[in-house]
């Protein structure tokens, strides 16, 4: 065994990667090729789609037809984001910081209630945000808000939506930087006498930014694809996302080619985003910061 | 979306509706399966078997005819047919047929939804090849998708007595199955006007769905199913929905979208829209029967009504995929639920609209009360003048179908 490992040694890695590399290839590159492929068709489900590179126009046309919905799923992944991290920022600090014993608790409980399925919690945000439920009967029992407003089937229901469902998404990579960073050097900055909140801008923040960059990343990317929030709480015309308009031009409508040109432009557009934000935060130095 | 509810699939919930009812209070789901489950069990054993017995002698199979097969493949969706409440799983319709024939049924809650079981069905289909299934339940569009496409046997009538002498007038003749031998309901029910009464009062008119009243104004739904809503808004503009023209169709639209420019509609929902009208998050809308009287469990101030302008008539359907291994076996599971006992037996459970002709009478003869007053249930055994006001939806052809759907998804915003 020793010599031949040892003279196949120069293979260890690519076995190592084979795992993961089959899988990509299986799941991920192969599918994506295939939908590359139906971007470029034309035709009916009964009449047979015929590939040719003369019907790129799928792709002006869907972005013609659908600008609407990917411009609102910028916007309302852009907001959960913000939303994410105003809420995890504090918290991810806390834990980190204050957490002293409970810390372990604590970061539990971000996730607990993760363990419920994706679906229900959804679901019960719907009966939470019910036009005369648990948070707008009592309002509105009050006259604190008049009797038709309504959360739900609004923005506000979908964006909330996403902000709690990618929050531990937020929170961890947050919580991990922030927990990394040497004490001495908040004492060091005490020493050099800056107040405060000039530590926390020189020092920890800056150090916490691979974690925010994680952690906007693992929300952000997913939120521009979601379709569930949008479904489920969202429910009206004016609140669909383009994963939805993906959905049903997939299954309702037998519309490949221009689901798979929506798939397309949407991964594109994500790239392109993610590249310009990689860039202008600085990533060379993130990740080795990261790491 | 449209037709098809990807989430919380119309079928799924529509049909689970058990979990449904679970999910907005336990008691209800219980009391609702104490009910069925203690009414059901006189209605199995003592009157299906007699009733049962004659239609056997009725149709002989001569020897020329193929036998029955040692197992048929039968597509369906969840709870669709009777169950054993001491053994769920378990079906006496399934069982007495295999006792009969000695086929052992491999029935299969497969299908969620259409698109989707479609999908499935669509590649060996469009292969040539055979799908693994001998019989699978359609509505009544993706139905005549296939009959479209020629992927579905034709059905032969001579195996099926009970199914010609059976069936309901109103399902003959319809324009995509002309010869009634494409397809066989399997169970239907309607579309119509479903409210609260206790919040909107008392509705007869579809003018309700277009009227800015501070009652349901936001509260409103309109089906997802692109054919329900938009056959509606056919019938409250005074055109037919089995034959209505494209001015028609986009007339239509423009009429769904004013609606909805004008805030009084909420949302296009599937199923759900049975969870918002229990919560009182919807009080008004487009509605199929058998979840507003699942519903009507938990709150019985809701309401269905076919609408003064008509409603509409939709249907699952049996069909025998082109290919089918056990075609003859499936001919004769099409007769055998057509057996008005066996229709009879079916419909205490499942509670939809019963295609068979004589499954009331049967059910009506039930000794136990409680199952015998289900006969008189209007939704479960609309009345002549009931189904004369449902309509059956046009079949469209694939321009058409491309057509309506993408306008109809202009209007849900996708």
């Amino acid at each position: 065994m020793g010599p031949l490992l040892r003279r196949y040694r120069f293979l260890v890695p690519y076995l190592l990667l084979a795992p993961g590399l089959v899988w990509l290839t299986i799941y991920y590159v192969y599918p994506a090729f295939q939908m590359f492929i139906a971007s470029f068709w034309s035709g009916t489900l009964s009449q047979g789609f015929t590939f040719s590179f003369a019907n790129w126009t799928n792709y002006t046309k869907a972005l013609d037809n659908y600008s609407e919905q990917f411009f609102r799923s910028i916007v309302y992944a852009g907001l959960a984001t913000v939303l994410t991290f105003a809420i995890s920022f504090p918290l991810a600090y806390t834990i980190a910081f204050r957490g002293g014993r409970f810390k372990n608790l604590l970061l539990f409980l971000v996730i607990a209630p993760f363990f419920t399925s994706f679906l229900l919690r959804v679901i019960s945000w719907r009966t939470i945000l019910g036009d005369d439920g648990l948070l707008l009967g009592p309002l509105k029992d009050l006259g604190a808000v008049p009797e038709d407003f309504r959360v739900l089937a609004t923005p506000v229901a979908v964006v909330t939506g996403i902000a709690y469902n990618f929050l531990p998404f937020m929170t961890l990579p947050i919580y991990v930087s922030l927990e990394k960073i040497d004490r001495r050097l908040l004492e060091a900055g005490q020493d050099l006498y800056a107040t405060p909140l000039m530590t926390f801008r020189k020092v920890t923040f800056p150090l916490a930014l691979p974690g925010i960059f994680a952690g906007t990343l693992l929300t952000f990317i997913p939120a521009m694809g979601d379709y569930v929030n949008a479904e489920l709480l969202g429910q009206t015309p004016s609140t669909r996302m383009i994963g939805n308009v993906i959905q049903s031009r997939f299954l309702t409508n037998n519309d490949y080619p221009t689901a798979a040109a929506l798939s397309f432009i949407l991964m594109a557009g994500i790239l392109v985003a993610v590249a310009v934000y990689a860039r202008l935060l600085g990533t060379e130095e993130l990740t080795s910061g990261a790491v | 979306m449209s037709e098809h509810d990807s989430i919380l699939g119309r079928r799924f919930t529509r049909r689970t509706m058990l979990q449904g009812t679970a999910l907005a209070g336990v008691g209800a789901f219980l009391a609702a399966c104490g009910t069925t489950g203690q009414s059901i069990a006189p209605t199995v054993g003592p009157s299906a078997e007699p009733t049962s017995a004659p239609s056997d002698a009725a149709t002989p199979a001569p020897s020329d005819k193929p036998t029955p097969s040692a197992v048929l493949n039968f597509a369906n969706w969840p709870l669709y047919i009777d169950q054993d409440e001491s053994n769920p799983p378990k079906s006496p319709t399934l069982d007495q047929f295999t006792a009969k024939y000695g086929t052992k049924v491999n029935y299969v809650e497969a299908i969620n939804d259409n698109d989707s079981f479609f999908g499935t069905i669509q590649p060996p289909l469009q292969a040539g090849q055979d799908t693994g299934w001998d019989l699978v339940v359609l509505t009544d569009w993706m139905a005549s998708r296939l009959i479209r496409l020629r992927w579905v046997d034709t059905i032969d009538t001579a195996n099926t007595p009970n199914f010609v002498a059976n069936l309901r007038d109103v399902y003959k003749g319809v324009e995509w199955d002309p010869d009634t031998n494409l397809r066989a309901p399997w169970q239907s029910g309607m579309t119509g006007l479903g409210f609260d009464e206790a919040t909107t009062g008392a509705l007869t008119s579809l003018n309700a769905l277009w009227t800015d009243d501070a009652r349901w104004k936001g509260r409103v739904w309109f089906l997802s199913e692109m054919r329900d809503t938009v056959g509606l808004t056919l019938l409250k503009l005074g055109f037919s929905s089995e034959d209505f023209t494209r001015e028609q169709a986009d007339a239509a639209f423009a009429e769904i979208q004013k609606a909805v420019d004008a805030g009084i509609v909420r949302s296009f929902l599937g199923n759900d829209f049975k969870e918002g009208l229990v919560k009182g998050d919807l009080v008004l809308g487009t509605a199929w029967s058998g979840d507003i009287i699942q519903a009507a469990l938990e709150k019985d101030t809701l309401r269905f009504v076919i609408p003064d302008e008509g409603g509409q008539l939709w249907t699952d359907n049996m069909q025998i995929p082109k290919g089918a291994q056990s075609k003859y076996t499936a001919e004769l599971m099409i007769d055998w639920v057509y057996d008005p006992a066996i229709a009879a037996q079916m419909a205490a459970w499942i509670q939809y609209v019963s295609p068979v002709q004589g499954a009331k009478e049967a059910l009506a003869a039930n000794a136990d009360p409680e199952v015998a007053a289900l006969a008189q249930n209007p939704l479960m055994f609309p009345d002549d003048a009931t189904l004369a006001k449902v309509h059956i939806f046009k079949g469209l052809d694939e321009a058409e179908e491309a057509y309506m759907n993408d306008e109809f998804s202009k209007v849900t915003g996708n």
